[in-house]
């Protein structure tokens, strides 16, 4: 009974020294929620995580936020499975006590990681998921830095147009992402008049498309659009030339899979001539952020930054310029700063997450490109800026 | 639409993978028929083979040589089993527990998982291609790979050399024995211990034959056993547990249903035809095409 009182006081005791410990010695915990493994999109998790730590370092080695307190980054592995993704936003709240969750390669898995954050609090934010629902519903909680759907289809639409494209097919994944995208192709196409559109769904699990891709063949289109996130996107570029679907019909990548190193390892012989959206290219100008951090990954990394590792580096500045501003890591006060203030970022323009109308809420978009590759093997950096396109102006 | 030209493609697609399909099949059937234990980490047999096949084709061999490195890989796949089957089934079969199956589902379950993450660490999770210098070929009216046209045909012969092993040599007349009874084939002398060892050993091995086989054309990343797992499956329950004709006929018949499933009906559901004639079969045929009634005394 003594031993038991002794063990008691001992633990009171513990948790009372903990309490009044400083408050400029605790870190605060970001958490980061990506995919790291299959079936999810690994490297485009491992691109945002990058950027992510350096940012982290950043931070820190600048003397931290809120006089003096230190960042603790929280990485988990969504697997780009919406479940996955819920169970590590509740594991990062309530375990690791986070103040702030940015990540999210897969819509699907914010929006599903979303629907909990409403209730639980922290605020989101998505680096690299494009489904319109992901700030269409308008959660206080939800941010976004990425193009929405309506964007990149815009984007798809002036290459249509510069190449006056007629036939138009959609290999798209059974997701948010790709659903999403391929259903707004169509009411976008509707709008332009004048195009016949296909659509073909696969499940992302299939690794054999060869019946998907000899209907797209027997359409006889003009472009094809490849809505295939990670592996479904190298399968359907190989099995789609060895059916002779290219190179002879243009194929356009609808996000940056191609801006990567991996990219020219799996399609070395039938790489060139692929069309893909891009966020970034070394033409856009860089704000003093971005470029020391380019530099900086440049030289630990060996290869140039991607999108993906400039948008999770960017997340990590925003969010301690936000704690900065609002003097308190408290989520209603870091939502406020975040919906009236002006942030920078990697890109040379300011960064706001206006509370405006339809998929702009809480939404800022960078300018999304279309680059080409004219030739087999060519770096990223020279690849041609076939369309450059801007979201209008949030309202 | 249903142009007459895209039903033949479907058709000769469709058994393309079938055949694929049932040589990724014919590991589980077999080891079950032997052993009368399932292997959960049938799939993660088939990353290695791919990985084996990456490495050799990448790091040591070249291009050139692929074929050369397709039986390393098998062999390669063999060794490991062997390892497997000695340290982690052995002592489940000397001294059976109560509840054998349930433990070798449960090891070979943890076995799935850390193979698994092995892989993610040692390889990392981005993916993988050993490359192919095989020309398209033209299979009738359709345009395939070398490397897929190439993975067939080593399926087929892979398919005959092992039914011709087993039906016409001493030790597959001693594996055909084993699968019938294991009591009896202890009392003729043979160790059926070691009967286990290398049948466990064959098992993994065709799972990471068909691994290197389509390392060219699936890609290679630590969960791409994953699919061949839930196929082979499948593929066991439509041709029947333990019926080599079966897995053929099976892996076959899945591959057209979810070829002509896919471009005639809605190609998002491929995955569903497949399950759909697994019901069916569960319905209509519990064991299986050529699957046998259990017999209990």
């Amino acid at each position: 009974m003594r031993k038991q009182g002794f063990f008691l006081a001992a633990a009171v005791a513990a948790a009372l020294s903990a309490t009044c410990l400083p408050v400029q010695a605790q870190d605060i915990g970001i958490g980061l929620i990506v995919p790291l493994s299959p079936p999810g999109d690994p490297t485009g998790g491992q691109l945002i995580r990058r950027g992510a730590e350096m940012g982290i370092d950043a931070v820190n080695n600048a003397g931290g936020v809120l006089g003096g307190r230190k960042f603790k980054l929280y990485v988990e592995d969504s697997q780009g499975k919406p479940e996955a993704g819920v169970a590590a936003y509740r594991r990062l709240v309530s375990e690791d006590k986070v103040v702030f969750v940015p990540g999210f390669f897969h819509s699907s898995v914010a929006i599903a990681a979303n629907e909990v954050a409403k209730d639980m609090g922290v605020p989101t934010m998505s680096l690299q998921a494009s489904a319109a629902e992901i700030t269409s519903k308008h959660y206080e909680t939800a941010f976004r830095t990425h193009a929405v759907d309506q964007v990149r289809v815009a984007t798809f639409m002036e290459l249509i147009k510069k190449k006056g494209f007629k036939r138009i097919s959609m290999i798209a994944e059974t997701t948010d992402y790709g659903i999403g995208i391929a259903d707004e192709t169509i009411a976008q196409a509707k709008k332009v008049g004048g195009l016949e559109v296909q659509k073909i769904a696969f499940d992302r699990s299939v690794t054999d498309l060869t019946p998907q891709l000899l209907q797209v063949k027997a359409f006889k289109p003009d472009l094809v659009i490849n809505i295939g996130v990670g592996q479904p996107c190298d399968l359907i570029i190989d099995q789609a030339t060895t059916i002779g679907l290219l190179p002879n019909t243009p194929m356009i990548v609808s996000y940056d899979a191609p801006a990567r190193p991996q990219f020219w390892k799996l399609h070395e012989k039938n790489g060139a001539g692929i069309y893909f959206i891009a966020y970034y290219s070394p033409k856009t100008p860089l704000s003093d952020i971005g470029k020391s951090f380019a530099a900086a990954y440049t030289e630990k990394y060996k290869e140039d930054p991607v999108y993906g590792a400039l948008n999770g580096y960017g997340a990590i500045q925003i969010i301690a310029q936000a704690i900065n501003a609002a003097k308190s890591t408290d989520s209603k006060a870091l939502i406020k700063t975040l919906e009236t203030g002006t942030f920078k970022s990697w890109p040379d323009a300011p960064v706001t997450f206006p509370r405006a109308e339809g998929v702009y809420w809480h939404n800022w978009v960078p300018p999304v490109l279309i680059l080409h590759y004219t030739k087999p093997m060519q770096d990223w950096k020279d690849a041609e800026v076939e369309v450059q396109y801007s979201a209008p102006a949030a309202k | 639409m249903f142009s007459t030209e895209l039903v033949v493609q479907t058709f000769i697609s469709g058994v393309m993978i079938g055949v694929l399909y049932a040589l990724m099949a014919l590991g589980i059937t077999f080891i079950y028929s032997i052993m009368r234990m399932i292997n959960w980490a049938m799939g993660e047999f088939y990353m290695i083979g791919s990985y084996l096949q990456y490495m050799l084709v990448a790091f040591l061999l070249g291009p050139d040589l692929w074929w050369l490195a397709i039986p390393i890989s098998a062999a390669g796949v063999f060794a490991f089993g062997l390892v497997v089957q000695w340290g982690l089934i052995k002592p489940i079969f000397k001294k059976p527990p109560e509840a054998r199956d349930d433990y070798a589902t449960v090891v070979t379950l943890a076995l799935l998982l850390l193979l698994r993450s092995l892989a993610t660490g040692l390889a990392g999770p981005n993916q993988f291609t050993p490359g192919s210098n095989l020309p398209i070929v033209m299979v009738g009216p359709m345009p395939m790979a070398g490397a897929r046209v190439a993975a067939f045909v080593f399926a087929l012969v892979a398919l005959a050399l092992f039914y011709g092993v087993l039906r016409y040599s001493w030790y597959g007349l001693a594996l055909r024995a084993t699968s019938q009874s294991r009591v009896g084939v202890q009392t003729a002398g043979i160790d059926v211990l070691g009967i286990d060892r290398v049948a466990f050993g064959i098992g993994v091995a065709l799972a990471g034959l068909a691994g290197a086989l389509l390392a060219p054309v699936f890609l290679v990343f630590p969960t791409n056993g994953l699919i061949t797992t839930v196929k082979g499956f499948e593929i066991v329950v439509i041709g029947g547990l333990g019926s080599i004709p079966g897995a053929l006929i099976a892996g076959i018949l899945l591959g057209l249903i979810e070829s002509f499933g896919a471009a005639f009906i809605d190609s998002a559901y491929q995955n569903i035809y497949g399950f759909a004639l697994v019901l069916l079969i569960l319905a209509f045929k519990p064991t299986g095409l050529f699957g046998e009634r259990g017999r209990e005394a």
